[in-house]
Parts: structure tokens; sequence; C-alpha cells
């Protein structure tokens, strides 16, 4: 926006820190896992207290590395997400599809970023577990991925709808929670949506592209979204110019630390 | 759901400060069951960093004088935003959530343990640094032998840190530079100058000690004072304590790239550190509960319970058992011998100005600092027998506050009135040096208790009452982050992880899967 960039001139790349939030087992781990390995595991282990992954996103003006911290749903004490989203620039609320109590929990999600990330987080409501629905496509494979998803909720707290799960997955469509009803939630609340299946890989990048763009560039040259942003800093210069390159040197300054 | 008690612990760490938090983090990949526990809210105990609402609530709880603090005496001043509408030219305070700003900012030198243990422990992958630039002086008479036109307004100089900094200085006579040099060559490299009778030399102040041994005139006194983050005055500063901390500071310029000796951690210094030292340990499985109190703590001596002697009774969580326990000082008194505690005025202060000038880049390529340090002595501020003061101006690349603003963090050994005068006279002296149409739009005041640090080694403090529970003693309130703290947590480590684990793989860990750059 600022300066017409060369055409030869490597594009300019960002760091942006990213949350990953929501109930257990709605598949937070399998989407960052699809997103950086592009790859899938069938009953993963829950996630312990949490994960950190790095991943690129090429643009067509500029790289965004993505920082992810993925949290453990079931991590009882609401005392790691606060650590997360500090000066978190985006923040990814999952639910699933096929589980409306998790659709609740996401809002709870969304109400605290609201009130306590940094000011212009970008927040992606994410309904995974679109292949065990009518619109995920192949109907079988969406029932056998089903039979897995109940001897996980058997683990979690809700017994009680599983019978009902795998009868709907049978006929095809485990959808719970309708594509309109969060919509209609994102666009009240300002947030990106997206269905998405890791099983599949359906629309996962383009969750992660789509987030990449609604950073303001404001954001990514100070490092948070402070609102009222011209740009540039105090200074009148980039971020980048200002950061200290630790990477360079990691190597020398490691070798000093343990030899004294 | 499992609850804290379904759990044997092999390790409570209780407090999450800098010292705890590095313990976890130290433990992070030791297989070890790690229960870490904050009676706040927040993360940081002493060393935390608040949003505006966070700071004003705690304000309120400091001096309602809720349990046993580290504080006392906060007060909080905001900009009447109506009077500013009517100039129309300031900024105004953004909302609560644009600003960190932290209770104990400190920097880290370039050479510091505590920069290698981040680097080797990989956490400096989710920190980002920003380097602290210049220190200045502020010497108000010195501005009469300045003969440019803006004389009168020149009345901060800036401390050379290195040889070309010397040679480039315009305010040195060539005589005051040729001493220096010979200063910073003994300082750098003491062992070739032959100095036999060093040791008794080394107890005076420094300033004697500078003008016998050198001859280094009067002006440079406080200059050399700045490089070494003395608290005390010119006359209260042994050269034995000032001398090794202008060589930390000298050896460190370069050594993490060019222009300038130490970095500070974005979004909240020493707060954002371990923060990410307590969200590498929970990667590692610890498991994190705040606002969680121990009330009651039981050691066991029967024979069955040989395995987890410790019954530890928390306020909501009920019973849980434990190995061993590391907590912080807050509650513990201080021993006979131990160092004594003294207070800081401190004052934070949110500034509708970015100060430019005090940001300079000095050589090619070096990155454009985020931090400068200032330092006021005594007898600039009316009052020449107080400590020095001491100015952290930080800009909005910190990320601790919005662009076209500031956050100045002050400190003086000086507790009471008598020290926040001082500092309101420095920020008010600043804002005038620069000429800039600016406003102190919030501020926090408080006072700190702590200890300075006298270059004694600390120690780990086994509990009187209940064995295997050790106390990190209290924390420095030194503007550079103490590098003792870093052998206090490998003291702590070693006593959780045992003779077995080589000293060696204190800290030495590898990248997880898909997370380095590449």
């Amino acid at each position: 926006m600022s300066e017409p960039a060369s055409a030869n001139a490597p594009k300019p790349s960002s760091s942006v820190k990213l949350v990953l939030l929501g109930e257990a087992a709605v598949g937070k781990s399998s989407l960052v896992l699809r997103f950086v390995n592009d790859d899938f595991q069938e009953n993963k282990e829950p996630t312990i207290g949490a994960a950190f992954l790095t991943q690129k996103c090429s643009l067509p003006t500029r790289t965004i590395k993505f920082e992810i911290w993925d949290t453990a749903g079931q991590e009882r004490f609401a005392s790691l997400a606060p650590m997360y989203y500090r000066n978190a620039q985006a923040a990814l609320v999952v639910y699933d599809v096929t589980k409306p109590s998790s659709l609740t929990k996401a809002k709870h999600w969304v109400a605290e970023l609201q009130r306590q990330a940094s000011p212009g987080i970008v927040i992606a409501l994410v309904g995974n577990k679109l292949d065990l629905t009518n619109d995920g496509g192949d109907v079988s494979e969406a029932a056998v991925a089903a039979q897995g998803e109940s001897e996980e909720a058997q683990a979690g707290e809700e017994g009680a709808n599983e019978e009902d799960d795998v009868q709907d997955a049978v006929s095809g469509d485990a959808r719970k929670v309708s594509t309109r009803e969060a919509t209609g939630y994102a666009e009240e609340e300002g947030l990106l949506f997206f269905e998405t299946s890791a099983k599949t890989g359906t629309n996962v990048v383009d969750v992660f592209t789509a987030i990449a763009n609604a950073i303001p560039e404001s954001s990514l040259k100070t490092g948070r979204g402070t609102g009222a942003g011209t740009g540039q800093t105090s200074l009148g210069r980039s971020a980048e110019e200002s950061r200290v390159n630790l990477d360079d040197r990691n190597a020398a300054t490691a070798k000093e630390g343990c030899a004294c | 759901m499992e609850t804290l008690s379904d759990t044997t612990w092999d390790v409570i760490i209780d407090g999450t400060g800098a010292s705890q938090s590095l313990l976890a983090l130290a433990l992070s990949r030791s297989g070890k069951k790690v229960l870490h526990i904050d009676r706040n809210q927040y993360y940081g105990g002493s060393d935390a960093a608040f949003s505006l609402d966070e700071a004003q609530e705690w304000a309120e709880r400091v001096n309602k004088g809720e349990h046993r603090s580290t504080f006392k005496d906060a007060s909080i001043f905001k900009h009447d935003a109506s009077s500013s509408e009517e100039t129309g030219i300031s900024p105004k305070l953004a909302s609560s959530r644009a600003y960190t700003l932290s209770l104990s900012p400190y920097f880290l030198y370039a050479r510091s343990q505590l920069m290698s243990a981040l680097v080797s422990s990989k956490v400096f992958r989710q920190l980002e640094f920003m380097a602290v630039g210049s220190w200045w002086i502020y010497a108000p008479e010195q501005s009469d032998s300045e003969n440019g036109e803006h004389g009168a307004e020149k009345v901060l100089y800036r401390v050379p840190g290195n040889r070309e900094d010397v040679f480039a200085a315009t305010h040195i006579s060539m005589k005051s530079k040729r001493t220096l040099m010979r200063l910073l060559r003994h300082i750098i490299k003491p062992n070739e100058d032959d100095a036999s009778n060093e040791d008794d030399d080394m107890s005076m102040p420094l300033k004697d000690y500078l003008a016998s041994k050198f001859s280094v005139p009067e002006e440079l006194h406080n200059p050399l004072l700045s490089l070494s983050l003395s608290q005390l005055s010119q006359q209260d500063t042994t050269a034995s304590y000032a001398l090794p901390r202008i060589q930390r500071h000298l050896s460190s310029i370069g050594h993490l790239g060019p222009g300038f000796g130490a970095v500070f951690a974005k979004y909240g210094g020493g707060a954002e550190i371990l923060q990410a030292a307590c969200r590498a340990s929970a990667v590692g499985g610890g498991v994190y509960a705040l606002d969680t109190q121990i009330q009651d703590c039981l050691w066991r001596k029967d024979a069955e319970y040989s395995e987890h002697r410790l019954l530890l009774k928390l306020a909501n969580e009920g019973s849980v058992q434990a190995k061993c326990m590391f907590s912080s000082n807050v509650d513990t008194v201080p021993k006979e011998g131990s160092t004594p505690l003294v207070e800081v005025a401190r004052l934070i202060s949110v500034v509708s100005a970015t100060f430019p000038s005090l940001f300079p880049v000095t050589v090619e390529g070096a990155p454009v600092p985020a931090t400068a340090v200032l330092m006021f002595p005594g007898d600039t501020l009316d009052s020449p027998h107080s400590p020095p003061v001491y100015l952290q101006v930080h800009s909005s690349d910190t990320g601790e506050c919005p662009h076209q603003q500031s956050v100045i963090y002050c400190s003086v050994a000086l507790p009471g009135p008598e020290g926040q005068a001082l500092l309101e006279s420095s920020v008010d002296r600043l804002i005038r040096a620069e000429g800039l149409p600016a406003t102190v739009l919030w501020s926090l005041r408080y006072t700190h208790s702590g200890r300075l640090s006298n270059g004694e080694p600390r120690r780990l403090i086994p509990d009187d009452a209940v064995p295997d529970c050790y106390v990190f003693p209290p924390s420095s309130l030194d503007l550079a982050f103490e590098d003792d703290t870093l052998e206090l947590v490998k003291e702590a480590w070693k006593k959780v992880v045992g003779d077995e684990v080589d000293d060696a793989d204190f800290m030495m860990f590898d990248d997880r899967d898909g997370t380095s750059d590449q």
C-alpha cells in the first residue's frame, strides 16, 4: 500500500501468532496437522497441555509465517488459554458440526477473546468434521469415520447422543449444527466463518489463507492490532527493522552458553 | 474429569515469577510431573505485565493489603481527556488492552546466561527481542559550554559505549577522551595492566577510584556510573561493584548484532519471557492452575509416604501430594544475615510523544532501538544527596503502547513521596528537554521492595519448617536481569532431576517437531 514493491525483491515476511481454541475432540490438532503436514491421523491422542507449530502461508504480496499455539481442549483450569491468546493476532475457534454443545463452548471462547485478547484480533469460527455430513462428500467413508468418533465420544462427557450419532452417520448425515445457524452467529460477531474437514482437507488451507488476508497491514508491522494504526511505527520505520535477529547467531551463543 | 489430587506430583511450583517459570521450563522435558500454580489470576507475580484495567485492579488490591506483597502505595493518575480535546493536538489514551505495562521492567544483556538459556532451550523462537539502544545522561550544567543555537535544549548526552563512540563524541574534551580510552581498555582487559594493589583500591567509591587511578575527569563519572546501572549515588557505589558491571556493558555491545548490547522482549519484557517459559512447560505436559493458593503444607514422615511426603491443602482444589515444592519469597520473612530488602519508588508513565532523538541508529546495519536508558544524577534534580533516577523509555515498537505514544519506566532507590517527586520531575525534564508538545496520559506510582544486587550470589533457601520445600530468594530490583537467577534455577532443577542427569543438559533442548524454520 505504501510503496510499490520492486518485481525482484523478496516478498516481505511477517510472523502471525495464532491460537486454536475449542472444546475437546473437535479436531483442533487435526486441523493444524492437515495445514502443517497435510496429514491426518485417525483416533489421535488428546493434546496434553499444548502444542506449538509453525507454517508459512504465501500470499501474492507477502509471506505470513503462522506461529500456531494449539491448546488442549480438556484443559481443566482455564489457566493456559490466557497465556496463549496474549498478543495473538489471530484465533481459530473450532467446534464440531455434529455436536451442538461444542458450538456453545465456541461462543464462550469468542466472548472471552473479545473481552480479553488484543484489540483487533482476527477471529475465525470453524465448524470441523464436515466429512461426517452430507456436504462432506464420500458417505461410506464418513460412516466409518463416525464409528471412530463414537469411541472418542465415550471417553468424553456425552454418552447419551452417541447412539444417535452412529445412526445418523450410517444414514450419511451426522450434522447437528446447521450452516445457517453458525453463519448467522459469525456475521453478528464479525467473525470469519468456515466449515472444514481435517480428515479430507476440505477448506483447511482456505481458513488459514483467509486469516492471513484479514490481518491488517498495521498489525503486521507493529505485531499488534492497536486499532488506530497508521501502518508506520512511532519512528516512521517498519518494525522488522527493529527486531533483533537471533537465528543467525544462535549456534554461536548456545555454544558459549554451555562452555561456561 | 481428572482432579489435581488424582496425580502424585513430582514437583509443585508455587508462583509464576521469573525464577519459578524458568524452573518450569528447565523441567519441561524431564518427564517429571509438574504442577505449577499461582495464587493470582494472572501470570508473573511481581514480574507481571498489565493492561490499564488490570493495572487499576492491581493497584486497588495492593492498597487493600489483602496479603503480604512486595508492593505498596499504588496510585493511578489519568489525564483529564476533556482538556486535551481543547488543545486538540495530543493523541488520547487508547483502549486498556492497547497497553502492556511491566511492574518490574528489566532488559537482558547480550551475554546474559538467560539469553543463552532461551536460545539453547529454543524458547527464543516464541519471543521477539528489540534492541536497547543508547544510554543518556541528563546534564543541564554542560549546556553552557555548548555554543550551538540549540544549546539551551541540549541537556541529554549520549554515553559512549565503545571506542568509536568515544572518538565521535562531541561533548568530551580530547584529554578526557584519552583517559576514558585508557580506562575502557583497562576494564575490558584488566590483566594487561599491572594491578597488584588492585584489591585495596576496589573498595573505594567509584568516583575516587576513577579520579585517583585513572585521572578520569569528573564530567565522566556520571556517564560511567550509568553504565554500571548502580542505583546508589557516586559516593555509595564502590569500584568493586561498578567495574565488573561496566565491563558487562562494554563486552555485550555487538555480541548479538551491531550497535547494541542489551535486548528487551517485546510485549512486556520479563513478563513475556516467563509466559513463554510456562507455555513451553505446558507443551511438555506441565499442569497450570491460576487463582490457586496453598493453605497448608504438611510433611509426612511415615514410611508409607516415602515417595511423596508433602501434602498440600489448596484453597479450591482439595489436597495434593508431591515430592517437593519450590515457592517464592512473598510469604517468608527474610532471615538473619540475608541481604536486607530495600524499597524503590517506581513510576510508569504513558506519554503522548515518541522521543525520536533518543533512539538513534549509531552503527550501520544496527536494528532500530526500541528502548533507551536515561540517568538523571541527583544533583541535576536539586537533590545532590539522592541516588540517581533511571528512566527506561520504550517506544511503541516494544508493543507496549499505541503509535505516537511511549511508555517511560522510572525508578529511584528512594521510597515514598520524596522518591516519587524525583521521578516526576525527571519525566517533566525529559519532556521539556525534547521540546515536544507531550502530555502524560496515564501513570502508575508504587513502592517496590526487593534487593539491590551486591555482587554476592544468592542461594536457594530451604524452608525451615517443612523439609523438601525450597524458597527462591527475593528478586532483584535491577534494570538488567540478574544472572545468578539462572544459577538458582539450576540448583532447584538439580534437586528435582537428581545426580544422574548431567549438568550440561540444563536448558539444552532440541526443537520440537514442526517448530523450526525449515
